[in-house]
């Protein structure tokens, strides 16, 4: 009798468990539909009537970066009815807490930041965030503004993000330590050889007063991507045998103490942003996002100025035979969930922050819009701070912008995979060759 | 109307009641224990039945006294179910699925177990698990019973060395975890710095801590640190539930050091060890922080050389959203603690009986 009651009570609560769940997703859709049908019918109706808007956008690092309060208190100025709720996931794990907060049908975020393209393919597979095309179609927004980086996102023809912020990457360089050896500063112009020999030049290993020539950070992008610089691979090809020269360089350099050695770096977690600011480090491989930061933790003095406060930057430098200025890029997107209940007002905020606007408010705190116009560029090498020489200036001209990952259906799981082996082949578990095949094997297991 | 009612419950009195001394007879009569056994269960259920009709109610006292009872149960029951019976039989389904956490769920039957024969990551993962708790139950087991024998001895501060060996158990992961990279510093460690200064080991061959095939043995070695003061504790207690007179029947009889551990502490301790290897064992599946806090480095991502299920089991499931896939190595996991468990279990029974 009482073993029945248990058992009652058990698939009872597993069948409201089992309804719950079913019932909670097509809610969820007909939600989307409805909202959909409403966008023809009330588009920028948000505006006309003034009606109050709360929208809820995922954001990380809230504190230490400066944009994004300066974005919602732009907003909020222009368009008095729309309030903008920031919700700050950190950085370290930011798309998987916020595919986490996404999944399922308890999720209230309007707008959501995307901070790459694994996570971004993780969202669309989801379908969790909305498609954009008609929305850029009825507003006629310009995609060509964005420089081609959009189409590197596009999944089955449809876009479903906008970037508001384009990094790309360049070499920053301690002048001081340039001057202390006698060596002339890189130039905008330089083949991988002649970076290497660079580096090889002003490095010091003498114990105590140590001078590395170069520094990477922990990341696959910082060895494996200068690879796909030359136009003809990518990481999605399945097959890797053409980064082999360059683990080469990486790894000969560590051999002679002109970088720090990959196993300490991960041994102590060193931050780059510390290495370089250390003033020990003469040229560090790194996105343009560090300009910012650099000037602003110089000018507050978090930096010590007498270590690293002489800086500049060049052009990435680039494979044989390839024109310099191509370089690789990070675009940060704006994208309108599918659970959102007011998709047309979120659309709005996602436009007009990746908009000429948006760019403004961007360049103001010296990050670098997905909008690159000659405004801009003057905008940020006009900004205190930003180093003065003209091959600084000339740096951020950009012919090539090729994605660190573009999309790809598998993208999430090529990711994964080469992370682990890149970690394999610097700490020296496998040797070039066989961490190079296992790529390849395994990448092409999963395609 | 009402008559036809009165008349209609009258009968099925009757009927009860004839059922019920028809039971009881054969109650009477019945040899077999089981059987009888199974009689008296219909006959309280006829007698139950009896009364309600009699008395109209909709309920019998015996059942509401049995609500009562479940409504007790109930708010622990509840959360039990909701947290965690759910959950496991949803991971169980899951296994045989395929999922992303938001489209709909598909039927893939024994695909996702198939897959785990050519995944060399899984491979990876299991391999390194399976060699960690070889490493790590035995040599903390032995740590923490020679600690504990040790300090159950009238010894000299006594009291300061149990608090220092229980300390690393107490101490935070991570705060400990950062102080140990620091003593192993590939090269600015000072146990690294001590091997080449001291015992001339060249640069290019001072040892890697947290990287290859060392990356294990730093982690066997860090969790025996820190786990043996936890079991060291709980050995304790059982060499203090041994009784004195034991061993001086021993001394008397001229037993040794080693005949006393031998014929007295090791089996007196029997059921202790087992407690003691079963939790390790669990414990030591379940392997995941230490890993990624010692061999994770900033981004927290694990090489072939030190990978281990659960880590797998997050990746799978959280980053590459690969639920069904992750629940199937989570499958892998729970049927190897199972098996090793109940191994263990049959061996103390065996030992007992």
């Amino acid at each position: 009798m009482k073993k029945k009651v248990i058992g009652l009570m058990m698939s009872v609560a597993m069948l409201a468990s089992i309804l719950a769940g079913c019932g909670s997703q097509p809610a969820a859709t007909t939600g989307n539909t409805d909202s959909g049908n409403g966008t023809v019918a009330s588009s920028g109706s948000a505006e006309v009537t003034g009606d109050p808007v709360t929208l809820k956008w995922a954001i990380w690092d809230e504190s230490t970066t400066q944009y994004w309060g300066d974005l919602k208190a732009a907003y909020e100025a222009k368009f008095p009815n729309v309030t903008i709720e920031m919700v700050d996931l950190g950085s370290t794990d930011y798309m998987t807490v916020l595919a986490t907060e996404l999944s399922g049908s308890g999720s209230d975020f309007d707008v959501v930041t995307i901070k790459d393209v694994p996570g971004y393919a993780t969202l669309v597979q989801k379908n969790v965030i909305l498609p954009l095309d008609d929305y850029i179609a009825s507003d006629g927004v310009d995609l060509s503004k964005y420089a081609g980086a959009t189409d590197q996102v596009v999944v089955d023809g449809k876009l479903y993000e906008l970037p508001f912020r384009n990094d790309f990457w360049v070499i920053f360089y301690n002048k001081d330590i340039f001057d202390a050896a006698g060596v002339a500063y890189p130039t905008n112009d330089m083949t991988w050889e002649q970076y290497d020999a660079l580096a090889r030049q002003v490095t010091d290993t003498t114990f105590g007063s140590q001078i590395y020539g170069t520094h990477y950070h922990t990341w696959r992008s910082t060895v494996q991507l200068c690879a796909v610089l030359d136009g003809q691979h990518s990481i999605l090809d399945g097959n890797y045998d053409f980064m082999k020269p360059y683990y080469e360089m990486v790894l000969n350099q560590e051999k002679d103490g002109v970088c720090r050695k990959y196993t300490d770096l991960k041994t102590e977690g060193l931050h780059y942003s510390a290495a370089f600011s250390g003033g020990d480090v003469a040229m560090l491989n790194m996105g343009s996002w560090f300009i910012a930061t650099m000037m602003s933790n110089l000018k507050s003095g978090e930096y010590d100025s007498s270590l690293c406060g002489n800086w500049g930057i060049v052009k990435y430098p680039h494979a044989q035979g390839v024109p310099a200025g191509s370089t690789l890029g990070t675009i940060t997107g704006l994208a309108v969930t599918s659970a959102s209940d007011t998709p047309d007002a979120a659309w709005d905020f996602v436009k007009w922050v990746s908009g000429e606007e948006g760019a403004a408010v961007m360049a103001s705190s010296g990050n670098f819009p997905a909008i690159m116009t000659e405004e801009v560029k003057a905008a940020i090498t006009g900004l205190e701070g930003f180093p003065s020489d003209d091959a600084s200036r000339e740096a951020l001209n950009v012919s090539n912008l090729y994605l660190e990952v573009p999309y790809g259906e598998n993208v999430s799981e090529i990711n994964s995979i080469l992370d682990s082996y890149h970690g394999s082949i610097m700490t020296g578990e496998m040797s070039i060759d066989d961490g190079i095949a296992a790529m390849n094997r395994e990448v092409s297991a999963i395609n | 109307m009402k008559n036809i009612t009165e008349t209609a419950k009258n009968t099925k009195i009757e009927e009860l009641q004839n059922r019920l001394s028809e039971l009881i007879e054969m109650a009477h009569t019945e040899k077999d224990a089981k059987e009888k056994k199974k009689l008296i269960g219909q006959i309280s259920k006829c007698n139950g039945e009896l009364e309600r009709v009699k008395s109209g109610k909709l309920i019998t006292r015996q059942t509401k006294r049995d609500l009562v009872a479940y409504s007790f149960i109930a708010p622990n029951f509840i959360g039990f179910c909701v947290f965690t019976l759910i959950p496991i039989i949803f991971a169980f389904a899951l296994a045989f699925m395929n999922w992303d956490g938001s489209n709909p769920l598909s039927f893939e039957g024994l695909n996702n177990f198939r897959r785990l024969g050519g995944d060399t990551f899984f491979k990876a993962a299991l391999k390194n698990t399976i060699i960690y708790c070889i490493g790590t139950v035995p040599l903390t087991m032995v740590a923490s019973l020679a600690l504990a024998i040790i300090l159950n001895q009238k010894v000299f501060g006594r009291g300061i060395f149990r608090t220092l060996a229980f300390f690393p158990y107490v101490a935070s992961l991570v705060a400990i975890t950062s102080v140990w990279k620091l003593l192993f510093h590939p090269s600015k460690g000072p146990i690294n710095n001590i091997l080449y200064t001291y015992f001339h080991v060249s640069q290019e061959n001072l040892p890697q801590w947290f990287s290859g095939g060392l990356c294990i043995v730093s982690m066997i070695l860090f969790s025996v640190w820190k786990y043996m003061g936890y079991y060291m504790v709980i050995y304790l207690a059982g060499l203090q539930g041994i009784s004195g007179e034991l061993y001086e029947a021993a001394s008397l009889d001229g037993a040794g050091t080693w005949a006393k551990f031998k014929y007295i502490t090791w089996p007196q301790l029997s059921s202790t060890t087992f407690f003691v290897v079963v939790m390790l064992t669990i414990n030591c599946f379940k392997i995941y922080d230490i890993a990624v806090m010692l061999a994770g480095g900033g981004s927290g991502e694990l090489t072939t050389s030190a990978t281990v299920l659960v880590y797998y089991i997050y990746q799978k499931a959280f980053i590459d959203w690969d639920l069904g896939y992750s629940s199937a190595v989570a499958m892998v996991l729970f049927v190897m603690v199972l098996a090793v468990t109940l191994i263990q279990f049959k061996l103390q029974a065996d030992k007992e009986a």
